[in-house]
């Protein structure tokens, strides 16, 4: 019965999809809420599956029972159920803001197509961190690029098209990349199944060395321009600034990991760490990295609009994770999976509270943020604590995941990239700090006066609230969770 | 005369790069957004008849059994890639539709014009 447990998930998230339409002549509210106990439904089959795999050991699918080379397998293990239970957790604390945010620039009529693209989004994202197969990864990454461009295009507004188009055009290319390496590692092991990939790579790849450094290479440029790597990043901060602030916390906060994961996947369930280090892989990854950490920043410190500024900023917290992941040592990814979740609270955090403020003051610009501590206490202190999350202050979750990888990288004695860290957090603050100040500290005329304070409604409060306790309580204790990374690690490297 | 055989050997391979790499390059260069899907297109077959092409076995018939002890091609990556032709095709729809409603906000389908537009509208603000 568990076996079928992981599709019944897809299984759900399709059927609400499909549902949606159907419900049209009821009232909004009841899709609303079929659509959250779908996704609380998801989370304790998530939490259940998490469960009885660290007992059990990894849950085995094999779709149609065909043998293992042949059909499709899904392979559900520590790593991937551990990542989808963040996800659906994340989603719901976005979901339940995007039922109190209606108008953000969504029409009436289109507000039942943004729930439909949102549970074919989570169904993409689930499939491909379920499946163990290269090709099946490539046809639910292809279903994922489609509905993120579709969720950033929603708004019927004239610069939201032409950043989706460019999003689409981007993104089509990574993807035909990625496939291009899918089929280059099927010319010199004859499998697209991982596990058994990795069984012949370690045979084949010094009869393939070409083959096979061109297919990694593929695969990183496709993910890396999905995942807004440095130099492939120039869709990200058009897509975020157009499109509506929830599209822009999931597609920042979870689309964005999702590519990274798969990335992972590649690198240590196809290729495995000897492979890669006789290839020579870590170093470049390590160079794309350490340029986005300073280069990310370096763009963000001149952006006038919020959401393009964050929109630069998690390129350059994509670099951390990836230079985490670069090191191949277990520090290092535990680093990197611990910055993958906390980088997903801030970043949804940020974004949320910077749509809560443009829902109601109409403005993005940076320098219109004069005095709104006073007049958005809630949205603007979660703001600042996401902010100096960002930097990287004691106390919030973003504090020891730079820890964590400054300590990854010292092992290594690299002083480069410990320099590089500093230096990038040091960029971070000349970007978060002017804003935290001015809206706490100038236009003093709204200074403790309460009747200034705007009526946010709960929906968007609650989640912003979540958000906050989450983001302090994962900076005060790290362990429970970096237990459950631990198992993680193991199991990928299994 | 070496290399000319190593062509001619691989002339599946180097086809279906070549059209990757012209897909790429009419990707990248050209501003007609109808002509830049048309690249998307051409660069995705190029990887489709890669992928049809590593499944070719020399002198190999289709597999459909006749009995007798013929020599199969390999289906695998010919089914594979029935998919992702699926794929392409609604990736491109919805490109299309996309290059729709582009034309209908602001009469053109030109690249540069349409940043032109935007600049001028952002510097009416």
């Amino acid at each position: 019965m568990i076996n079928q447990l992981p599709i019944l998930q897809l299984l759900l998230f399709l059927g609400m999809a499909l549902s949606i339409p159907l419900l049209r002549k009821r009232r909004f509210n009841t899709t609303l809420r079929l659509g959250f106990i779908v996704l609380c439904l998801v989370l304790i089959s998530s939490i259940f599956i998490y469960i009885h795999v660290i007992s059990e050991g990894p849950i085995l699918y094999y779709f149609g029972n065909h043998a293992q080379r042949l059909g499709i397998e899904f392979k559900v293990d520590a790593f991937s159920s551990f990542f989808t239970m963040f996800i659906v957790i994340l989603a719901m604390i976005i979901y339940i803001y995007s039922s109190g945010d209606q108008t953000e620039g969504i029409e009436e009529k289109e507000y039942g197509r943004y729930y439909i693209l949102f549970f074919i989004l989570m169904m993409s994202m689930f499939g491909i961190l379920y499946t163990n197969d290269l090709f099946n990864t490539y046809v639910f990454i292809e279903i994922l690029s489609i509905t993120t461009c579709a969720i950033i295009s929603i708004k019927r507004k004239k610069d939201t098209y032409t950043s989706a188009f460019r999003y689409v055009m981007l993104n089509e290319i990574g993807s035909l990349s990625y496939l291009f390496g899918v089929a280059l590692i099927y010319m010199a092991t004859g499998y697209t199944n991982m596990t058994l990939v990795y069984e012949s790579i370690s045979q084949v790849w010094q009869t393939f060395p070409v083959n096979l450094i061109i297919a990694i290479s593929f695969m990183i440029v496709g993910l890396g321009i999905k995942a807004a790597v440095f130099p492939f990043h120039i869709w990200l901060p058009d897509a975020h600034s157009s499109a509506p602030s929830t599209s822009s916390a999931i597609l920042s906060a979870i689309v964005v990991k999702v590519y990274i994961l798969v990335l992972t996947k590649v690198l240590f369930r196809v290729y495995g760490i000897d492979v890669l280090e006789a290839l020579n892989i870590p170093v470049i990854l390590m160079v794309l990295a350490s340029i986005g950490m300073i280069m990310g920043s370096v763009f963000a410190i001149a952006q006038k609009d919020v959401k393009r500024m964050l929109g630069y900023s998690s390129v350059a917290q994509v670099g951390y994770i990836i230079l985490g992941i670069s090191l191949l040592t277990h520090d290092g990814l535990r680093a990197a999976f611990f910055h993958i979740l906390s980088h997903g609270l801030m970043k949804t955090a940020l974004f949320l509270s910077a749509g809560a403020i443009i829902f109601y003051k109409k403005t993005r610009r940076i320098n219109d943020f004069d005095g709104l501590g006073y007049i958005m206490p809630v949205a603007m202190g979660l703001f600042s604590i996401a902010g100096l999350g960002m930097i990287g202050i004691p106390l919030t979750s973003g504090f020891i995941s730079k820890l964590n990888l400054g300590l990854a990288v010292l092992e290594l004695e690299s002083w480069i990239l410990l320099a590089i860290i500093i230096v990038s957090s040091l960029l971070n603050v000349i970007y978060y700090l002017p804003i935290i100040i001015s809206a706490f500290l100038k236009n003093e005329k709204y200074h403790y006066r309460l009747e200034t304070i705007e009526k946010t409604p709960k929906g968007m409060l609650i989640p912003l609230i979540i958000l906050g306790v989450l983001i302090i309580g994962l900076g005060v204790f790290p362990e429970p969770i970096m237990n459950l990374i631990e198992y993680a690690i193991t199991s990928l490297q299994a | 005369m070496n290399f000319l055989t190593f062509l001619v050997e691989n002339i599946n391979y180097l086809g279906g790069i070549a059209l990757f790499l012209i897909g790429l390059h009419i990707v990248v260069t050209h501003s007609n957004l109808i002509k830049r899907i048309m690249g998307i297109n051409i660069m995705g077959t190029g990887v489709f008849l890669f992928f049809v092409a590593i499944g070719y076995v020399k002198d190999g018939i289709p597999p459909i059994i006749i009995g007798g002890e013929p020599i199969y091609i390999n289906p695998v990556p010919s089914v594979l890639i029935l998919t992702g032709i699926v794929v392409s095709v609604s990736i491109t729809v919805y490109s299309l539709a996309l290059t729709i409603r582009i034309y209908q906000t602001f009469g053109t389908i030109d690249q540069k014009e349409i940043s032109k537009l935007i600049q001028e509208e952002e510097y009416h603000d």
